[in-house]
């Protein structure tokens, strides 16, 4: 039963806190690696922006996948695009600055918005070789904006430096399971708690000083209407995925 | 038109030692997989692996030891799986070298060499200790006064790509999504292409505009039946997560994953050709 009296989950809180964010008539863009952003995406187009167009690494254009995969290459993301593109086409589309909003996250994440995917320790010797940025690093800097998500919110992630810049660029917001910061003058600023998170729980669990009080905003609750279409276009829950 | 049909073994043998390979797919899927098999069983060694995101491509030859370097935006199973494994011991112990790219560079390198000439304007970039770390210059615009980055052209030797249908002489069809195959094959010095069939292509010219990869671009053509495996092939197949799983599971440890691969990939009984 959906009952929306009762504290979200925080896959479903990031989820719907994500898709909020993205506004109709806007071109979003996901790429691999990345289960929320697509539920997030898909949420907003059944919800407040039909209008969106929806973008992913697999160059389909507005697919309505029937199954959500949880590797967001998959071909199920093809389902019912009636175009297809390249992600080369994709990553032009940034480039020349048509590309409206990037999902994209950081195993770090700085005061500044700016994330490192390369590595933990020294760069040429890592104590952790991490994946990579894949397109963060040129999508960062050129897409309008973009929306980091992160499923860990903790002093390890969110570090007052970065042991390597992978990409830096036009963050606007960045969603956690513990709230949401948005971006002004180049400084994370918490924008909202999500119901339940302390303002003292959310200062212990980030790495640089925050201005977070009894005064900060809390996140709205899913409404029901929210969560009934998540479930009804995530039915497996492919959104729990990333806190496995 | 030329018959380019050879055995797996006879493709795969060309690839020599220390060449600059780029792999077809992306993460899980339409990866060559039983290419990467082969060079896997010939025991190529130096490579350069070039491909925007790769995934068990990248890790099973690095474990295997066949890697020198990986030119890559991401190595890692995506969210199913994680990390890559043996590709983070051996660029970790300093084995491999990770050249990290943005995916983007990975596709302007390869536009370069596409294009001919010595390197390619990318966008971006500002604001990254990637540049600075890789050695990717920013120039001078000649028009204005604005600065860019440029990338050098990133040429593979051979590009080794898996498509569902093929002709002998080597025209390639892809179904869904082409990754960056087209580029690379564009972009390669010489193309391998395995191919789930291998059918008579006086059909393609029906619809040539479903042909992905011209066959003048193609040196070797594979027939390949599940040639992708373990990767995903649609609409013919999904990616194998159980083998994934299990390969993944041995991959965190060096003997252990020295011994799936005996077991699983250079046994006689395995991975068939």
């Amino acid at each position: 039963m959906i009952d929306s009296g009762a504290r979200a989950a925080p896959w479903d809180m990031m989820a719907v806190a994500m898709a909020r964010l993205l506004h109709s008539g806007e071109t979003v863009f996901h790429g691999v690696a990345s289960p929320l952003p697509m539920v997030a995406i898909l949420l907003a187009t059944h919800l407040h922006a039909p209008d969106l167009t929806y973008l992913n690494i697999t160059g389909a254009i507005d697919a309505e996948p029937e199954r959500l995969p949880e590797s967001t290459v998959d071909p199920a993301l093809l389902h019912r695009t009636r175009a297809l593109v390249t992600l080369a086409d994709l990553f032009d589309l940034s480039a020349r600055g048509r590309l409206d909003v990037a999902f994209l996250s950081g195993v770090q994440i700085d005061a500044e918005g700016r994330i490192n995917l390369s590595a933990i320790g020294s760069y040429q010797h890592p104590t952790v070789r991490l994946p990579g940025g894949a397109g963060s690093a040129m999508l960062m800097p050129t897409a309008r904006r973009v929306i980091l998500w992160r499923t860990k919110h903790d002093p390890r992630t969110f570090v007052e430096r970065l042991d390597f810049v992978t990409a830096a660029g036009n963050v606007d917001r960045v969603v956690t399971p513990l709230g949401i910061f948005a971006r002004h003058d180049h400084r994370l600023e918490v924008e909202s708690l999500h119901p339940g998170v302390t303002p003292d729980a959310f200062r212990e669990a980030t790495g640089f000083a925050v201005a977070v009080g009894p005064e900060t905003p809390v996140t709205s609750t899913p409404t029901v209407e929210e969560l009934m279409v998540l479930r009804a276009i995530d039915p497996g829950g492919v959104v729990r995925s990333e806190f496995a | 038109m030329s018959d380019k049909r050879a055995t797996l073994a006879e493709a795969v043998a060309t690839v020599p030692d220390g060449a600059r390979i780029a792999v077809g797919g992306n993460t899980l899927h339409r990866g060559p997989g039983a290419a990467v098999h082969e060079i896997v069983r010939q025991g190529k060694h130096g490579l350069e692996i070039v491909k925007t995101a790769g995934a068990y491509d990248v890790d099973l030859l690095c474990a295997a030891g066949c890697v020198a370097a990986v030119s890559a935006g991401f190595v890692g199973y995506e969210t199913p799986f994680g990390m890559a494994p043996a590709y983070r011991e051996a660029v970790e112990s300093g084995v491999v070298e990770a050249r990290e790219h943005a995916c983007a560079t990975v596709i302007a390198g390869l536009r370069a060499a596409i294009q001919g000439v010595p390197f390619m304007p990318v966008a971006g970039l500002g604001g990254s200790d990637l540049p600075a770390a890789r050695g990717f210059q920013a120039v001078a615009d000649p028009y204005s006064e604005a600065t860019v980055y440029v990338v050098p052209a990133l040429t593979p030797d051979v590009a080794i790509l898996h498509v569902q249908e093929a002709d002998a002489a080597g025209n390639g069809r892809i179904i869904g999504t082409r990754f960056e195959d087209v580029l690379m094959a564009q972009a390669a010095r010489r193309v391998i292409l395995t191919a789930e069939r291998i059918t008579d292509g006086a059909a393609f010219a029906e619809a040539p505009e479903s042909v992905a990869i011209p066959s003048f671009l193609v040196d070797t053509v594979v027939a390949a039946p599940n040639g992708a495996w373990p990767f995903s092939c649609t609409p013919h197949y999904g990616y194998d997560a159980a083998y994934l799983g299990a390969w993944l599971a041995a991959a965190r440890d060096p003997d252990a994953a020295r011994e799936f691969i005996a077991d699983q990939i250079l046994a006689p009984a395995a991975v068939s050709a």
